[in-house]
């Protein structure tokens, strides 16, 4: 079966296991054919010397023998022989390597020149390195062969090799999952391989561990680029990272992103600007880039050139404030932004239109983002879409259709005004059985619910809007004829009643009506509905309607211009859009094509009789030929009116007040089943897959939530959520939470705010014993009556007499004699001769601020431990107790934190303060990081000194790191409330203000120092006194620059505290 | 009597300053009977209510109409006796510094030694007036308590200085009036006093009654006037959203008088309601927003 070899070289064959002979035999029947007899010895001495090279390396050269077979038709001899022996020599190294070497050779001989077979042997064997390790880096490269050669030119997988070599010396995991990843980032790249290659260079000699966030970020980040530009923008990249730019993948997916959004031209510009940006501050251009599309997102490619041209000149005076402006962590950047775009934010405008909106509705509106509504899952789904549930407006959070800002302004005053006019002129106060003022009503009257039956639960929940749309056969276009006519009544009342947004909203009608489609492609039906829309938009003249339904429009129009009457109600819109609904129906949706033009802006007077006229006619006019219908389709929303849903507001009302009353007077509770029924029923539902039952459960179990009827379930991660980790290196903060406050932070080098920097999150201190207060009144007793009596000394200056006066309460008698007797003489007496009662009052507010910070937790020298080893029990067995008590803390601290000293002051002050009844708050404050400064409340400057209160002050413990600069802002802002002659904010503390990110680039202290000091000023500047005391002996230093010319001292004794505390008071306040 | 010492002037002594003319006063409910009625039971009245809502205005044409003769008047001597039943009102505006002798009356120096004069509340009580102490609460407490004798069943007023007791003459009526919107611990009446009047309450009228006031005072044309009661009430709406309280009927009156003195009236209401009734810059931009949705130029 076999022809036989030399006997040598088969009996070398036969030592091998049967596996190798098996597959030897077979390949050999095969590159008979191939090869001639003495390539075919060449070929089996390679194998079999191969297969003795270590006693594993037979597994390499199976491979290597069933390879050959597909080999060998791709090449000629003698590189098949250059590649066999490459493999051979990889195998000398490493069976395995070998292996893998032979076992891709089929497919990676098809993409590679013969030449550079060894080249590429050479390149696998160049990440072994003697490990298993690097023996899987290798192996995988081998695997990858194949693709890799025939996407990559051959010096660029040389580059890319080398490239994974210099990254395995660091991680082979890394380089493993770099080669993988790099294959298909690198196979599907085009002209800027190279340009990417030369980064990966750069970043693996500066900061290797981001080159695979690169390759994984890489596609989506660059996918908007266009392509030729994609090079400049990785050589801008490599550029940043010589300059030693941190956080490459986070650079390139936001820069790319935002890049991706531009158009060509925009893209290029952009890379231009980075370019020229690049000499003066490479830093820079990473802010700029990363924040682009911010940026962008505000102003106008022409406005973004101004901006950031003045960000340069900045630059060019100071190089932190510029990358501060370009980080957009500088109020001057913001501002520049904000008086550029023209687009409005509602966040910026939502106050003034909250106030707006109430003054004109006279309850109490909240303005809102629409999507703060959608997110309830009520029924109102788009989340840019103005609307109201009938308590307060919802309005997109962002416009900038319009070129100015003052055109913005106006659409959202225009919109908010609409959605005010539904609650100031009634749209949701629709009632069944109120009659209209300009029609007889049609309505047929509701069946009374006879007295013997018990109503249908559910029937009493059913609203008036409700029981209007169950009339109708086809709710859909019912309910779309309704909002339509009340939208017409409410533009023309707005109109009439604030003449002064006419001019306005106007214009935006004309706008809306510039996006209205093509009546002529719409089927006949919707077509007149268009029609009735645009009619609603003062749209009367130069209409294309169907010729045959030209009368019909007619009518519909009449119809219409009745709600134009200051008088006419919500029970109008009803009746009217009943009349139409009638007509409209009658109409078949089929398309058309004999259109004319028309004016319908003519006076005429709607007439009943009319409209039976009409009906007829419709009804004989299509009586004949029946057509297919097309399904109807409502009419696209107009946007600045937003969603109208009158049905729902009134159930969502009733549910609110709870006013499903049964017959017999009996309040029943509605329940969910029930209510998710009435929602099905609900034709403005319909928008989203109206039939789908889980859609109505869900809005009703979150209305019945909304209008509190049922337990809200408590969730995490609503009111006080989970404490939020923001990067330092984040950007503004913004918070929505109760009680939490947002505060810029001053940077002394860019000399400029970070706006909306640290969050403020103000607490009140829970209760604990009033002991510790009692116990410090008493301890203190004769120096509390000391400071009590001095406290009170200050009181009658207020009250004193003061004699001699010109003018006064009556007559000083000492004076007026004097007085009298010098007249007598003739001399010219004194003028001042009454006495007057000065009653200068004290008018002081104060705010004391305690450092709660860790550190306040150290102990002083005064009463040093006492449990030291003398107070040890002498019996052993008492001993041990008495240790392990004192280990466990059962044995009550006995040395002072300053802590302590901090609250016996506090607790002294408060009651010499009452004493003269000065308006004082005692806040703590402590934190970690900007995003969660903590603001304790021990007591308020509004409330009194209760029990609770006295409470508090025990609780007052060290907790975590001081930054001084929120606090201090939110006392300010406190104080500055108080109405009172003379404010003064007293910090107490103990060391240097310092926080996580308190610094700038984590080591330059003086950071934290000039935001204090900058806090300090502020409140200087609103008229209030800083005053600071602290007890770090070593505060000098820093002290002077926190303070400036402002007071502070420095106690030598912390032991003093409670003593000095008063009297420093006493002495400011005088 | 007027006596015009002055051609430049008028002066009178404040006992006999009367109301001559009627003052323009349209009543919201039943205040004019009520107040008539108190006047005759002798019951001191307390008016209440923001500021700018007809209370000053309403004690004036209570003293012209109840000092109308009830007789019509046939000759000149008639006339003459007529102006006998005349009520003078003497208005006094409190103000913290007021002291009891500001009131009741106080020595003074003359060439001669001292010589009493009577303060304004005495004379009141001399001469049966109507005796308006406007914003009560802003005098100091020892001083309201004064009033107490002479608010209730007593009606005299002791003049310690003099050592004498003045009896209220027959017509004398006090009528103090008081704001409650500004109510801070300190600035709250006392219950003895409170309980010793009888309050009628004020507040801004309904739009269309505004409307005819503003109409009336200011005499521009019924659609301004409309317009001006319709800001009035959305410009009310606001209080407690930053505004202590809405614009009074007067601004109204006063942003009335500007459009018909030809001014603007985007700019009339500017002047006189949006910077007159806030200094809170988002509060005057809101109500700015009112106003120039209401008026058109």
């Amino acid at each position: 079966m076999q022809q036989p070899l030399d006997n040598d070289h088969f009996a070398k064959a036969d030592e091998h296991p049967a596996e190798l002979q098996h597959s030897l035999k077979e390949s050999r029947q095969v590159l008979q054919v191939i090869f001639n007899q003495k390539e075919l010895t060449l070929w089996e001495n390679e194998a079999i010397a191969m297969a003795n090279h270590s006693t594993r390396s037979w597994e390499a050269t199976v491979e290597f023998v069933s390879s050959s077979t597909q080999v060998a038709k791709y090449l000629p001899f003698s590189s098949f022989l250059q590649w066999a022996r490459s493999g051979s020599y990889l195998t000398k190294d490493s069976a395995t390597l070998g292996a893998a070497y032979f076992r891709v050779g089929p497919e990676a001989v098809k993409h590679i020149q013969p030449n550079n077979l060894s080249r590429w042997a050479a390149l696998g064997r160049s990440l072994y390195k003697g490990t298993w390790k690097s023996s899987t880096l290798s192996t995988s490269f081998f695997d990858l062969s194949p693709s890799l050669l025939k996407a990559l030119s051959f010096p660029d997988l040389e580059t890319f090799t080398n490239l994974i070599e210099s990254l395995s010396a660091r991680s082979y995991d890394l380089a493993g999952e770099c080669l993988t990843i790099g294959n298909t980032v690198l196979g599907s790249m085009g002209r800027e391989r190279s340009s990417f290659l030369i980064l990966w260079q750069t970043l693996s000699e500066n900061s290797w561990r981001d080159i695979k966030g690169v390759l994984e970020t890489y596609e989506s980040s660059v996918s908007g680029i266009d392509e030729p530009l994609r090079n400049r923008f990785l050589s801008l990249t490599n550029l940043l990272v010589l300059h030693g730019a941190k956080d490459t993948p986070r650079f390139l997916a936001q820069g790319g992103s935002a890049l991706g959004t531009l158009k060509t031209v925009e893209q290029e510009h952009i890379l231009d600007l980075c370019e020229r940006l690049l000499k003066r501050s490479p830093t820079s251009v990473a802010a700029f880039l990363n924040n682009l599309s911010v940026v962008i997102n505000r102003v106008s490619m022409p406005q973004l050139d101004f901006w950031f041209d003045h960000g340069v000149g900045i630059l060019s005076e100071n190089p932190e404030g510029g990358l501060a402006y370009f980080k957009l962590e500088s109020k001057t950047s913001e501002q520049m932004l904000e008086g550029l775009s023209s687009s409005i934010a509602l966040e910026g405008i939502s106050n003034l239109l909250h106030l707006y909106c109430s003054g004109l509705s006279g309850s109490d509106i909240e303005v809102k983002e629409s999507s703060t509504l959608a997110g309830k899952n009520l029924g109102w789904v788009s989340a840019d879409i103005a609307t109201t549930e009938g308590k307060n407006v919802y309005l997109p959070a962002m416009m900038d259709v319009f070129p100015t800002k003052k055109g913005n302004f106006d659409w959202y005053k225009v919109v908010s005004t609409h959605q005010v006019a539904r609650l100031e002129f009634g749209s949701f106060d629709f009632s069944y059985d109120r009659p209209s003022t300009q029609f007889n009503d049609l309505r047929p009257s509701r069946a009374l619910p006879s007295s013997s039956f018990a109503v249908e639960k559910e029937d009493q929940w059913i609203t008036d809007m409700g029981h209007y749309f169950s009339q109708f056969d086809n709710r859909r276009i019912a309910l779309d004829i309704f909002t339509t006519f009340e939208d017409a009544r409410l533009g023309f009342l707005i109109k009439h009643e604030y003449p002064g947004i006419k001019s306005s909203y106007n214009s935006i009608q004309k706008h809306a009506v510039s996006l209205r489609p093509q009546i002529k492609a719409l089927p006949v039906q919707q077509a007149i509905m268009e029609i009735l829309v645009q009619f609603s938009l003062d749209e009367y003249t130069n209409l294309l309607v169907p010729r045959k339904y030209s009368k019909a429009i007619r009518v519909l129009a009449k119809l219409q211009r009745c709600l134009l009457d200051p008088i006419a109600k919500i029970e109008d819109t009803a009746e009217s859009a009943l009349r139409a609904y009638n007509i409209i129906t009658k109409i078949p949706n089929e398309p058309d094509d004999d259109w004319q033009e028309e004016d319908f802006d003519s006076d005429d007077q709607f007439s009943d009789d009319e409209l039976s006229e009409i009906i007829k006619e419709l009804d004989d006019m299509n009586s004949e030929d029946p057509v297919q219908d097309i399904e109807y389709a409502s009419p696209d929303a107009v946007d600045f009116r937003g969603d109208f849903k009158p049905e729902l507001v009134q159930t969502l009302n009733k549910l609110r007040e709870g006013t499903g009353m049964s017959a017999d007077g009996d309040q029943q509770e509605l329940d969910q089943d029930q209510l998710e029924q009435l929602l099905k029923d609900n034709p403005e539902m319909s928008e989203i897959d109206n039939k789908d039952m889980d859609f109505a459960a869900l809005f009703a179990q979150n209305m019945l939530r909304e209008a509190g009827l049922t337990q809200a379930t408590s969730q995490a991660g609503q009111g006080f959520g989970p404490m939020q980790h923001v990067e330092e290196s984040g950007g503004e903060l913004d918070t929505k939470e109760p009680k939490t406050y947002v505060y810029n932070e001053w940077d002394f080098r860019a000399g400029d705010y970070k706006p909306k920097w640290c969050i403020v999150r103000e607490k009140t201190v829970e209760e604990g014993e009033s002991a510790f207060f009692n116990e410090t009144t008493q301890k203190y007793a004769s120096l509390l009556l000391d400071v009590r009596r001095q406290f009170e000394l200050v009181m009658p200056e207020g009250f004193r007499k003061l004699r001699r006066q010109p003018d006064g309460d009556d007559f000083d008698f000492d004076a007026a004699t004097e007085a009298m007797i010098d007249l007598r003489s003739g001399i010219t007496p004194s003028e001042k001769v009454y006495w007057f009662r000065n009653k200068q009052e004290r008018d002081v507010s104060v705010v004391f601020l305690l450092d709660m910070s860790a550190s306040t937790a150290e102990a002083i020298d005064e009463g040093k431990p006492i449990n030291h080893a003398m107070d040890a029990p002498k019996d052993p067995v008492e001993y041990m107790t008495w240790l392990r008590s004192r280990r466990e803390g059962l044995v009550r601290r006995q040395y002072k934190r300053i802590i302590d000293l901090e609250k016996e002051g506090v607790a002294l002050l408060m009651q010499a303060l009452e004493s003269i009844g000065d308006v004082y708050g005692i806040y703590g404050f402590s934190g970690y990081g900007r995003e969660n400064v903590e603001f304790y409340v021990i007591k308020d400057i509004e409330e009194s000194l209760t029990d609770g209160v006295k409470k508090r002050i025990d609780k007052i413990s060290p907790l975590h790191a001081t930054r001084m600069g929120p606090a201090i802002r939110h006392a300010t802002t406190k104080l500055s409330r108080q109405d009172t002659k003379t404010k003064i904010l007293f910090l107490i503390s103990d060391g240097r203000p310092q926080d996580r990110g308190y610094s700038r680039e984590g080591v330059e202290k003086e950071y934290a120092v000039h935001d204090t000091h900058m806090a300090l000023i502020e409140a200087r500047r609103l008229g209030i006194i800083p005053f600071c005391l602290t007890v770090d002996k070593t505060g000098h230093d820093y002290l002077k620059t926190m303070c400036g010319d402002m007071e502070y001292e420095v106690l030598d004794e912390i032991s003093m505290l409670p003593h000095r505390l008063p009297h420093l008071y006493r002495k400011l306040t005088i | 009597m007027a006596k015009n010492n002055n051609a430049f002037y008028n002066q009178y002594t404040i006992e006999e300053y009367y109301i001559n003319k009627e003052p323009f006063y349209l009543p919201v409910a039943d205040e004019i009977q009520l107040f008539e009625a108190a006047y005759n039971g002798q019951i001191p009245i307390l008016l209440k209510g923001p500021t700018g809502t007809g209370k000053t205005r309403f004690v004036e044409y209570m003293a012209w109409r109840l000092s109308r003769p009830l007789a019509i008047v046939k000759n000149n001597q008639d006339k003459e006796a007529n102006a006998k039943n005349r009520i003078p009102l003497i208005t006094i505006a409190c103000h913290e510094d007021l002291t009891a002798s500001d009131l009741v009356g106080r020595y003074l120096l003359d060439a001669e030694g001292t010589r009493w004069m009577d303060g304004p509340l005495a004379r009141a009580f001399k001469y049966g007036a109507i005796c308006y102490l406007d914003e009560i609460v802003e005098a100091r407490k020892d001083t309201t308590v004064l009033i107490h004798p002479l608010a209730d069943h007593r009606r005299t007023l002791p003049v310690e200085k003099q050592g004498i007791v003045l009896e209220a003459k027959k017509g004398f009526q006090l009528v103090i009036s008081y704001n409650p919107g500004y109510q801070s611990a300190l600035k709250d009446l006392k219950e003895s006093t409170r309980q010793r009047f009888i309050a009628i309450e004020f507040s801004p009228p309904p739009p269309e009654v505004e409307a005819e006031i503003i109409r009336k005072e200011s005499g521009c044309t019924s659609a301004h006037a409309r317009s001006l009661a319709k800001l009035g009430e959305k410009v009310r709406n606001l209080r407690d959203h930053g505004l202590k309280e809405g614009a009074s009927t007067r601004v109204l009156i006063y942003a009335g008088k500007l459009i018909s003195q030809g001014i603007s009236p985007k700019r009339a209401c500017h002047v006189a309601v949006v910077w007159g009734i806030t200094d809170d810059a988002e509060v005057q931009r809101s109500v700015e927003e009112i106003v120039t949705a209401i008026f058109a130029d």
